[in-house]
């Protein structure tokens, strides 16, 4: 709301904040996360760089997709929701679900693990950065069904396509990527 | 550290029962009388006892 | 149909304005925020209006967050876990059980590399609430909650509630609004509480770890201290920790410990018969000197117990016996008196007896020496002739000590195991599953 500014010491006031909403409504705090083009990490003993990024937004709030390059040339996703970082790839199966099928607790079997649903988004790109394995993007809210396990594993579906898309991975420590080339907060 | 506590609590109780048995402690209430003389085995009579006057309690309930 | 969607701007600066003074220009500082009608400069002394622009925003802003002030103030940064973390949201929720409305606080927590973390508050309990990764395993039974099974540890349903926003301050990684309603499944394995929380579309389980204020104040350097906590919370640690049952365990090691002594003790304790007469006394007879001497008899080994016992054919009536025992060497004498009385008969509950025909005494510490009795004998006036004996034993084990040693060691197991479990039921009276009420309690609805 008001900060002291260092060198005269005069207070800083917020204009732009709606007062009503204070006290009623929380604010969403500004994009934050320490990732950019360009940072470079280790995932699995393979080394990647980020190249590109989606900005998903939603009712709630949103996330950042990370496109990273592997060190094999193959294409994985770091998601980021809120600093909770998961990174997965695709995965061909043919149990995926319709999107008019999809209910909270609904368990699948793919890749040797048990996955329940946990969560259902209904998104749409808010932006995009760098390079990213698509040519083109819509304007309309897409569905994504994300499910978890008893361990860290993760897994979304994507229903940008027609037929959906299944990622899988797992949950990751923002230490255990080893992150270089991150950005710079002022103050942190 | 309550453990250890306990544990050294425990083990002095121990050792003091242990002790007390050695020494031949006891809870009954005794008076010890010093410089009884050698004549009181000839005249048991003339021994003054603290319980001279003491005569106890024989009433019913 | 395609075109290239626009970049996502750079992040949005916040718009600022300086507070200056409007006569002289220099920066006002204000201390009593939302109390001031006027501000003084300091530089010029020229009054503010309550009305000016950025004067008056501060000061709304004031009201609006004095209805519930944070207790850790926003922008206040503190160390957990390691890692620096700036208090960025607060807000208030309650639920109603049992018709009374209970709030707690919650604080979000921000670090741009580690994320997120929440601080719940309630009633000077806090914890230290993040995320969870892994999903948890739920048992139920007849879909009523029982336990949740995470990493290896299995956690109790304490509570299942509906929980209401009714006060936002500040910012939050999801847009929360007053009004915002959410069903929460609590489980408890102090110190650790696992909640569920379920809205329409989400599912949310975070793990929270109980902190205490202590630790927080000390962690964001607020100055005072933190409020008292009140009553037992959920997923409070029990302050003997598993300190009950590890006592128990002590327990049982110096109860056979004891056990071995009371053992070795009566091995090795002689228990030597040193001397044995009988006597007779009649009431009868003429008064003489009714006390005499004992033959001499030696007490051997170290200093140990002596046991007198007496023996006496005593029936509804009483003999009284006036012993010392005398060191002939050292001139030194133990006095004490022995009653044996034994009374019988039969009234209308069946047949009686008190008392009993023999009694023993133990002379405590008695050095090695010779020794001998001196008895002064009184029984009932109207009693005829009665016949005792009287029986010496030279290091005799004394149980009483054994008995005391055994309270003492049940002492501090049993009163941490008290305090224990009512340190629990105080911790599940709050709870859906409450403990059985030991008394008579008045009943509620």
């Amino acid at each position: 709301m008001q900060t002291v500014c260092e060198y005269c010491k005069s207070i800083l006031v917020r204009t732009d904040l709606d007062l009503k909403k204070v006290g009623v409504v929380a604010d969403l705090p500004p994009d934050v996360s320490p990732i950019q083009l360009q940072t470079e990490g280790v995932y699995k003993s393979k080394s990647f760089v980020v190249i590109g990024r989606i900005l998903y937004e939603y009712d709630q709030g949103g996330w950042n997709e990370w496109h990273l390059l592997m060190n094999d040339g193959s294409s994985a996703w770091l998601s980021d929701a809120q600093n909770e970082f998961a990174v997965t790839s695709s995965f061909n199966a043919s149990n995926l679900p319709s999107a008019s099928a999809l209910t909270v607790g609904q368990q699948f079997q793919w890749n040797g693990s048990t996955y329940a649903l946990s969560v259902i988004t209904k998104a749409h790109y808010r932006g995009v950065q760098g390079e990213l394995p698509f040519e083109y993007w819509d304007k309309d809210d897409v569905l994504f069904a994300d499910f978890r396990t008893p361990t860290r594993h993760f897994a979304t579906l994507d229903y940008s396509d027609p037929q959906p898309t299944l990622f899988l991975g797992e949950f990751v420590e923002f230490d255990d990527l080893k992150l270089k080339n991150l950005r710079q907060f002022e103050g942190w | 550290m309550l453990r250890k506590l306990y544990l050294l609590y425990g083990l002095l109780i121990v050792g003091g029962s242990a002790f007390a048995q050695y020494r031949g402690w006891s809870l009954n209430s005794m008076n010890q009388v010093h410089n009884v003389p050698r004549s009181v085995r000839d005249n048991p009579g003339s021994y003054r006892s603290v319980y001279n006057s003491y005569h106890h309690y024989t009433g019913g309930k | 149909m395609s075109s290239t969607p626009p970049p996502p701007g750079p992040p949005q600066k916040p718009a600022a304005k300086a507070l200056n003074c409007p006569q002289c220009g220099a920066a006002i500082t204000l201390r009593a925020l939302g109390q001031a009608a006027s501000v003084v400069c300091e530089s010029c002394h020229c009054i503010l209006d309550a009305k000016t622009p950025q004067l008056e925003i501060l000061q709304t802003f004031s009201k609006a967050i004095a209805a519930d002030r944070p207790l850790i103030p926003l922008g206040t940064r503190g160390k957990l876990r390691g890692a620096d973390y700036e208090v960025i949201g607060f807000q208030r929720r309650g639920t109603v059980i049992d018709g009374i409305r209970y709030f707690w606080h919650e604080y979000v927590l921000f670090n741009p590399y580690k994320g997120f973390r929440y601080l719940t508050e309630y009633q000077g309990h806090w914890n230290d609430v993040t995320v969870c990764k892994e999903q948890p395993i739920v048992e139920t039974r007849v879909s009523i909650p029982l336990v949740a099974n995470y990493l290896g540890e299995v956690y109790r349903h304490f509570q299942t509630s509906d929980a209401t926003t009714d006060f936002v301050l500040g910012e939050f990684p999801w847009q929360v609004a007053v009004g915002e309603q959410a069903r929460a499944n609590d489980y408890v394995h102090p110190p650790r509480l696992l909640s569920m929380e379920r809205t329409a579309g989400e599912t949310t389980w975070s793990l929270g770890e109980y902190t205490s204020g202590r630790d927080i104040w000390s962690a964001f350097r607020l100055p005072g201290s933190p409020p008292a906590p009140q009553g037992v919370f959920a997923n409070q640690p029990s302050p003997s920790g598993g300190g009950a049952r590890q006592l128990w365990a002590f327990f049982a090691l110096l109860a056979l410990l004891l056990l071995g002594v009371i053992i070795v003790t009566d091995f090795s304790e002689s228990k030597t018969p040193v001397f044995s007469a009988s006597y007779h006394l009649n009431a009868g007879e003429p008064k003489g000197e009714a006390s005499f001497v004992t033959e001499p008899f030696e007490l051997t080994g170290r200093t140990s117990s002596v046991e007198v016992s007496t023996n006496a054919n005593v029936s509804n009536s009483w003999i009284y016996l006036n012993y010392a025992l005398i060191n002939t060497d050292t001139e030194q004498a133990w006095d004490f008196g022995r009653e044996v009385s034994y009374y019988y008969g039969y009234d209308s509950d069946g047949s009686w007896h008190e008392g009993s025909q023999s009694d023993s005494v133990v002379v405590p510490s008695v050095p090695a020496g010779h020794y001998y009795l001196r008895i002064e004998p009184e029984v009932a006036p109207n009693h005829g002739f009665l016949a005792y004996t009287v029986d010496v034993r030279r290091d005799v084990p004394v149980p009483v000590f054994y008995g005391i040693g055994f309270v003492a060691l049940l002492l501090p197991p049993l009163l941490y195991g008290w305090r224990s479990w009512t340190f629990e039921r105080a911790r599940w009276s709050e709870s859906d599953h409450p403990p059985m009420q030991l008394q008579k309690s008045e009943e509620d609805d």
